[in-house]
């Protein structure tokens, strides 16, 4: 090998194609090498590897002191985390489900979030809160929600939401560098698992050496200039699906923002987009009211309504639990028919 | 060249029939030995599977199609 292509072989990052979820078992075991003080704990995190995939192989390759099985309560082994990150350490805590949220939201709202402002800004509590979202599989009310509007909500929390394995990597080792607690919010269709339906976009390359995803910068996962679609997570990759077909049948561009952080919420990427376009879509998998879909058509009804050439539009689940029966689940979730037909009334196509 | 076998997920039935779920290279890809070629599934229970040898991949099997554990579903020349 001669010394030109030495050095084109070292300028090419290693990249190769993984899932979302084993991109964020590459980022917690790449800061686990990097620092002894990250720690994963939470229910079946260990042997188990994690029932969406998120850990698997920790346990085989940190041992059980570093990867640790949890009993089953919530307040417990949160509560533990937060201990460990008040003294220093840097614990990545997972929440099985979302939905389970209710019954350690102590710990979580009042102690995770607020320490570091009750201390007078003195304690920091850089965790991680780990847990998987969303549904379309069956799993009814208790098993199939977002609520990452209520994370973020409250506030005293980070909270990002990737779509992709790339960005799941990424943001996986900014929220364990984070000072701040960090709500990692995946959702179960994103992760690439064998016995979920199946996404294509689920697989993606991943470069091998560790990088940070900064938090708080959206990025626009489709350029387009005749409406904007602002999203979050699998409705991201349902958003590219209905793009492509917009484009094909109607010859109508979508740009599709994926926002990647809700707190913090890049609101420069939404009302640039919203500028060129003129026309907004937000499509969201968390309850309709009161959210993420709310707070992103005010970001620009505050800032200049003017730039709306029509009324803004919001795919998002009504007001309602996660129905069980499948035809009455597709009935309430951001599917690709309910994002086109609301994109096609954007556009008058 | 170097036969992929589905690897056995299921010790109580050797010849328990799966699915080859993803395919992380694509057929004739240049492959490193241990490097992480797959995944499959047997029911609902996933493994991977990785290369045996370095060379060039050749892919038998395709995304979702049902394979017995132990058939050959990949060669590496």
């Amino acid at each position: 090998m001669s010394v030109t292509e030495s050095a084109t072989a070292q300028a090419e990052p290693a990249v190769r194609r993984l899932t979302t979820a084993r991109a964020m078992v590459e980022g917690i075991a790449q800061e686990m090498e990097r620092d002894t003080g990250v720690v994963v704990l939470g229910e079946d995190v260990a042997k188990y590897g994690g029932i969406f995939g998120s850990t698997t192989g920790l346990l085989d390759k940190f041992g059980p002191q570093r990867v640790i099985d949890t009993p089953i309560s919530e307040t417990a082994f949160i509560g533990l985390g937060v201990g460990a990150a008040v003294e220093g350490m840097r614990p990545v805590v997972e929440l099985m489900f979302a939905d389970f949220f209710g019954v350690a939201m102590d710990q979580i709202y009042n102690h995770m979030a607020k320490i570091h402002f009750e201390s007078g800004g003195n304690v920091r509590v850089p965790m991680v809160l780990m847990t998987a979202a969303g549904g379309g599989y069956s799993d009814a009310e208790q098993h199939s929600q977002c609520l990452w509007g209520t994370f973020a909500h409250l506030p005293g929390m980070k909270v990002v939401v990737p779509s992709n394995p790339a960005d799941a990597k990424g943001l996986m080792i900014s929220a364990i560098r984070d000072d701040n607690p960090v709500v990692y919010m995946f959702h179960k269709g994103i992760m690439g698992l064998p016995w979920m339906a199946k996404n294509a976009r689920a697989i993606a390359p991943v470069r091998e050496e560790p990088y940070e995803t900064p938090i708080g910068q959206a990025s626009v996962a489709r350029e387009g200039g005749d409406a904007t679609v602002v999203t979050v997570s699998l409705s991201v990759h349902h958003a590219l699906d209905v793009a492509e077909q917009m484009s094909a049948e109607h010859g109508v561009e979508l740009e599709v923002i994926d926002l990647r952080s809700l707190v913090p919420l890049d609101r420069e990427a939404v009302l640039a987009s919203v500028a060129k376009t003129g026309r907004l879509l937000v499509v969201d998998e968390d309850y309709q009211s009161f959210g993420l879909s709310g707070e992103i058509a005010a970001t620009v009804a505050e800032t200049d309504p003017g730039m709306l050439r029509v009324p803004v539009r919001r795919v998002a689940v009504p007001d309602v639990p996660i129905p069980y029966a499948r035809s009455l689940e597709s009935a309430v979730l951001p599917t690709r028919e309910r994002i086109k037909e609301a994109a096609r009334e954007l556009v008058g196509a | 060249m170097t036969d992929v076998r589905f690897p056995e997920l299921s010790k109580e039935q050797p010849g328990a029939e799966g699915v080859l779920a993803t395919w992380f290279v694509t057929d004739g890809d240049q492959v490193a030995s241990g490097e992480l070629l797959g995944e499959v599934m047997v029911d609902k229970v996933s493994g991977d599977v990785l290369a045996p040898a370095a060379g060039r991949v050749r892919l038998l099997v395709a995304e979702e199609q049902a394979a017995r554990q132990g058939t050959v579903i990949a060669r590496v020349e």
